[in-house]
C-alpha cells in the first residue's frame, strides 16, 4: 500500500484539518507564546518593524518617528531580528505553511489570472496592513489575542472587521467576478 | 450528457463557489459543472453547498495540489 492511501497521512497530513481542532491549537500556542516570550501572538506589528530596519538599511531614522518611540515599539526596533521571537515566529509561519503544503503534496506554483487580480491584491494588502498599525494590531494581535486576554477593544475590533468584510464582500461581487 | 467546464485556476475563495454557483444556476437539471480549482478551501465550501442543494457531488484530484469537482445538476 503506497502512503497516500495510508489513512493516518490522509487524517493528519492530506485532509484539511476541522476548524474546532485548529481552534484549540491555536489557543494552546498562543498561552505558549505568552509564556515563553511574554507577549501575545502576533503577526503585522513586527512587518512594520522588518519595513523600519530596511529603511535604516538605507539611511532613514525611523526611530524618530512616534510610532517607534512608544517602549515595547523601540525596544523591538533596537534588538533586532534575531533577539525578536515575534518575528521569528512570522517566519516560523510561512515556513510551517510551506511545510504542511509540501507533506500533502499540494505545493503549486498558481498563475496569474488577471490583473485585476493583482491590483486588487496589492491594494487590499496595503489597506490591510494601513488599518493594522492604526487598530494597533491584525485580526490576530488584536482580535484574536484581544478577546483572549479578556479586553475590550478585541470585541470592538471584531464588529468593525465584520462590517470591513461585508462591505469588502460587495466589492468584490460586483467589481472583481 | 451535456457537460460544462468552469476553470477556477489561480482563483482564491470564496471566488470559485461564487462562480460555479452563478454557472449552476444557468444550467439545466441533470447537466454535469466540472469545475477546476487549486485552492484547496474549495474543496470544503463547494462539496458544502452542493450537499445542502442536493446536488450530487463527486471530486478528482486530478494532478497534485489539482481537482475536478464534479457537480451534476440534479433539480
Amino acid at each position: 500500500m503506497s502512503i497516500k492511501d495510508n489513512v493516518y497521512y490522509k487524517t493528519f497530513l492530506k485532509e484539511p484539518w476541522p476548524y474546532a481542532v485548529g481552534a484549540v491549537l491555536l489557543g494552546l500556542l498562543n498561552i505558549s507564546m505568552l509564556i515563553s516570550t511574554g507577549d501575545a501572538w502576533g503577526v503585522t506589528s513586527h512587518f512594520a518593524t522588518w519595513a523600519a530596519w530596511i529603511y535604516q538599511s538605507i539611511g532613514g531614522q525611523p526611530e524618530a518617528w512616534l510610532y517607534f518611540q512608544e517602549k515595547g515599539n523601540a525596544a523591538e526596533l533596537a534588538n533586532g531580528f534575531l533577539k525578536d521571537m515575534q518575528s521569528l515566529s512570522d517566519i516560523g509561519v510561512i515556513f510551517g505553511a510551506l511545510l504542511a503544503t509540501l507533506l500533502a503534496s499540494q505545493f503549486r506554483v498558481k498563475k496569474i489570472k488577471s490583473w485585476k487580480q493583482v491590483a486588487g491584491a496589492i491594494i487590499g494588502g496595503l489597506l490591510m496592513g494601513y488599518g493594522a498599525r492604526l487598530s494597533f494590531g491584525c485580526n490576530i494581535g488584536t482580535l484574536f489575542s484581544g478577546v483572549a486576554s479578556m479586553s475590550l477593544h478585541g470585541w470592538v475590533y471584531w464588529v468593525f472587521i465584520f462590517i470591513g468584510a461585508w462591505i469588502g464582500g460587495k466589492i468584490l461581487l460586483r467589481y472583481l467576478i | 450528457m451535456i457537460e460544462q467546464r468552469l476553470d477556477c485556476l489561480g482563483e482564491a475563495c470564496p471566488v470559485p463557489l461564487i462562480k460555479a454557483k452563478k454557472k449552476l444556476s444557468n444550467m439545466k437539471s441533470g447537466e454535469v459543472l466540472i469545475i477546476k480549482v487549486d485552492h484547496s478551501c474549495a474543496m470544503n465550501n463547494i462539496p458544502e453547498w452542493a450537499n445542502k442543494e442536493g446536488y450530487h457531488v463527486n471530486i478528482k484530484e486530478v494532478d497534485l495540489g489539482l481537482w475536478e469537482i464534479y457537480l451534476i445538476k440534479t433539480k
